[in-house]
């Protein structure tokens, strides 16, 4: 009763959870081009994670498993029966997830082993290996990754993180509740994960859970996968926060009736890309000026991945802005001396030298 | 031909401080003369001069080729010459036929035949306005009107309007420049201020550039461009021999984000603005007066209100955070100095220790629990010293020192609450050269020690010297930022005119 007068009054006044406010790009999130301004942009339809084992660079895209090749081509690694959903390396293999929650070592030591963190685990949104355990994020309770959007409309908050021993295969829940943790990172026997949907990065103890610390909050966006930087790591950001969303993200009976009615293209949702379709939700004036998309207009994707410093603070950051190319970045990694991003929503991964970042980097 | 009006070698000192350094300036007949420069360029004090508001500190005035003495604003009126002020001086209790035949040399009106007489002048003039309603219920647009249709109504032969548009809307500014061709044509002069260099050049016959006090350039409008006058406006020597050139400097990193401001709203004055200060660094706001900076800064403080229905989000560390009075902001660390230290910075007649106190006793930063003379004794003796104040000692009365003494005090009473974060709202302004060096070092030292600052500033310098990033503020939100040591003049002058 005391909650839903609450509400009742916040959506009046436009405060506390009503407040349609979205933070700003600026400091170290100041908006650039050079997602857009890469010198390499390798074509990958489809391409969703990015992961590095010894000296070789690998991208997943639906089901294939590709490798970079010396000429900046992507080769066929391995195809697997349902679509990939996450990979990490182990150290000399790579752990894969797939669609349909099985965990599958490639290579290595640990090469052809299966892992399972439970049965009901079948929305792996990101991996990550520390000493002989694996870490896994799953999304949310139900559904699958690509299903992201419709767990955003409804608020889900039902995603968990589980710890998988590679010897015995023994699993274990870390934390539940969460709200879309799509990213995940070990910092000093801690894991970091980036709770999506709340647009923050938590840190909790692997021993002791309970206790979870907020890193960094009100993100502008929503954050994905973290990888390993030389110094500090670098967080994806697949897809920005806007007003429109936040305030249909208010409004639960519009959503309820825009997703069964709707088709999802059309969803006033975030986007890995958008723009394909007259169709879509922010046309015209709002995004576009004499024809030409306007650069700042609030649209449902860009491109964004942040240097996040060993405080998980942001020090620097690659954009891809509404009008540029390079959308829906779900994977960042470091290789060869450049900052390799897995751009799907556009179908490409670009490179930068690491050099050309500046005072940051 | 002899100019109508004519400045000789015109200076104008406050406290042996120049505001107007040895200008000559001439207004020829019927002609729409612009009076361009940045704020604290000396335009209002040069024209103030001229319409007898201040006395110059040297120099000689001629009106029509004679030399005059102008020591009041009504001998101004009685020689012809009349200013319409950027901040109106309209009686708010009366109404606006009161307002236009005030100063009328007939001493008993009759109500209705004012009205009368009102009614048909204003119409005359195209200005919607109802010459029975009281000045306090107009809108700031409406009262520019009135403002000027008193100058209309004195039979000026010189007007000279200080900001005349800045409140006005779209169709207003349309009326108002037909007017200003209607007065042209009847032979009227006039002197027009104005930060929206559009505007003086599409309705000016000529420009004089003021940078700093002095004279830079005049001629006919149809030499300038927009490019040609920002650069006349913002190229200073004297500014890089006091703040020191950019080339070489290098930025501090930016700690946590301390404040973050998103999609802020008050009134028609700050307009879904969203910026955000992160510690351990010094964040500069540019913006030309009333572009929301101030009030923004404010309602941030608890000093004013965000509007009540979606007025946007103030996070602190994180945390939502709404003031509606400044006490809970700084308890929260949230320090506020104002622009306006005399009427909102101390209290004048009170000691340095008394005024320091004042500032522990509001953040909640004493010991005890009652006043206590030894704390407030101690309190003063610690933060006289660490800001070099000069006074005889700690019991003088605020009002008895300088102006950059007295603004240590306001920062010393800001600083004794232990504060997160500062707002330096215009922190040199009349204040002398040296004091300023000496509160850039503090501000300086203030974001070194970790503790997230913003200075508003509308002195381009300033922000350049300080800002480790400078975000500019149009029109009610902030429109861009800049990397403080890639910033140049030019480039942020443009952003905060275009």
């Amino acid at each position: 009763m005391i909650s839903a007068l609450t509400r009742a009054w916040d959506n009046l006044l436009g405060v506390g959870e009503a407040a349609v406010t979205v933070p700003p790009l600026d400091g170290a999130l100041l908006p650039n081009r050079l997602l857009d301004e890469a010198d390499v942009r390798l074509p990958l339809e489809g391409v969703d994670s990015l992961a590095t084992v010894g000296s070789e660079l690998l991208a997943s895209s639906g089901k294939v498993l590709h490798v970079l090749g010396d000429e900046a081509v992507w080769g066929l690694r391995h195809s697997f029966e349902t679509e990939i959903a996450a990979m990490a390396a182990t150290g000399d293999g790579l752990a894969v997830a797939l669609a349909s929650g099985d965990i599958v070592v490639e290579g290595g030591r640990l090469d052809g082993h299966t892992y399972r963190a439970a049965p009901e685990v079948t929305c792996i949104t990101a991996l990550a290996v520390s000493g002989g355990d694996l870490y896994v994020a799953n999304g949310a309770a139900q559904g699958s990754p690509d299903d992201w959007q419709r767990d955003l409309l409804q608020r889900g908050a039902s995603g968990s993180i589980w710890k998988v021993d590679l010897e015995s295969g023994a699993s274990s829940r870390i934390a539940g509740g969460i709200a879309y943790p799509a990213g995940l990172a070990v910092d000093g026997g801690q894991i970091v994960y980036s709770e999506a949907w709340r647009h923050r990065l938590v840190r909790i103890d692997a021993a002791n859970p309970g206790q979870p610390q907020v890193l960094h909050t009100d993100l502008p966006g929503y954050p994905g996968r973290i990888a390993p930087a030389a110094q500090g790591y670098w967080l994806s950001v697949f897809a920005p926060r806007t007003q429109l969303v936040e305030f249909v993200l208010r409004e639960p009976g519009y959503r309820k009736r825009m997703i069964a009615e709707v088709p999802r293209p059309y969803w006033v949702a975030p986007t890995l890309r958008t723009g394909r379709s007259f169709y879509e939700p922010l046309q015209g004036g709002s995004v576009k000026h004499l024809g030409l998309l306007k650069p700042w207009a609030p649209t449902m994707s860009a491109g964004l991945c942040i240097r996040l410093d060993d405080a998980f603070q942001p020090s620097l950051s690659l954009h891809s802005r509404a009008d540029g190319a390079t959308h829906g970045v779900t994977s960042v990694v470091e290789f060869r001396g450049r900052i390799w991003a897995a751009a799907r929503g556009d179908g490409l991964v670009v490179a930068i030298p690491l050099g050309e970042l500046g005072d940051g980097a | 031909m002899t100019p109508v009006l004519e400045l000789r070698n015109g200076t104008k000192e406050y406290r042996g401080v120049p505001a107007v350094k040895d200008v000559t300036f001439t207004l020829n007949k019927g002609e729409v003369h612009a009076l361009l420069g940045e704020n604290g360029a000396g335009k209002s004090t040069l024209t103030k001069m001229l319409a007898g508001v201040v006395a110059p500190t040297a120099g000689e005035i001629f009106v029509d080729g004679q030399k005059a003495q102008i020591r009041t604003p009504a001998e101004a009126l009685r020689r012809g010459i009349a200013m319409v002020y950027q901040e109106t001086s309209l009686v708010p209790s009366l109404t606006v036929a009161q307002n236009l035949y005030l100063t009328d040399n007939k001493h008993f009106h009759r109500l209705r035949g004012i009205y009368i007489a009102g009614q048909q002048f204003l119409q005359s003039l195209n200005f919607h306005v109802d010459p029975t309603a009281l000045v306090s219920s107009l809108g700031a647009g409406q009262k520019q009107m009135v403002e000027i249709a008193r100058a209309v109504h004195h039979n000026a032969n010189v007007i000279i309007f200080d900001e005349p548009t800045s409140t006005l809307t779209p169709e207003e500014k349309y009326q108002f420049f037909s007017l200003v061709g209607r007065l042209r044509e009847r032979g009227v002069s006039i002197i027009f201020i104005s930060h929206a260099l559009e505007e003086a050049l599409q309705i000016s016959d000529r420009i004089t550039v003021m940078r700093d006090g002095e004279h830079v350039v005049t001629d006919a409008t149809s030499t300038f461009d927009r490019d040609s006058i920002i650069r006349a406006m913002v190229g200073r020597s004297l500014s890089d021999e006091l703040y020191g050139a950019q080339e070489g400097r290098t930025v501090r990193r930016a700690g946590q984000k301390v404040l973050s401001v998103q999609n802020l709203s008050m009134q028609n004055i700050v307009r879904n603005t969203s910026f955000s200060v992160f510690a351990g660094q010094i964040t500069g706001v540019f913006g030309l007066i009333g572009s929301g900076r101030t009030e923004a800064a404010k309602v941030v403080a608890g000093v004013l209100k965000r509007d009540f229905f979606h007025g946007g989000q103030v996070r602190l560390n994180g945390r939502p955070v709404r003031y509606r009075v400044p006490r809970p902001a700084v308890r929260d660390g949230i320090v506020y100095v104002t622009e306006d230290r005399k009427i909102e910075g101390f209290f004048e007649t009170m000691s340095i220790a008394e005024n320091i106190y004042l500032g522990a006793l509001a953040g909640g930063r004493t010991r005890s629990l009652t006043v206590s003379m030894g704390e407030m004794k101690a309190f003063a003796a610690e933060w006289t010293e660490a800001l070099s104040v000069r006074a005889i000692n700690s019991d003088a009365r605020v009002i008895e020192l300088s102006g950059g003494n007295q603004q240590k005090v306001v920062v010393a009473k800001a600083l004794v609450q232990k504060p997160k974060l500062i707002i330096f709202d215009e922190p040199t302004r009349g204040v002398d050269v040296g004091a300023i060096a000496e509160i850039h070092h503090l501000i300086n030292r203030l974001a070194d020690e970790g503790i997230a600052v913003l200075v508003i500033s509308s002195y381009l310098p300033e922000v350049l010297q300080l800002s480790d990033r400078i975000l500019v503020c149009r029109q009610g939100r902030i429109v861009e930022e800049f990397e403080g040591h890639k910033a140049d003049e030019e480039t942020i002058m443009y952003a905060a005119v275009h």
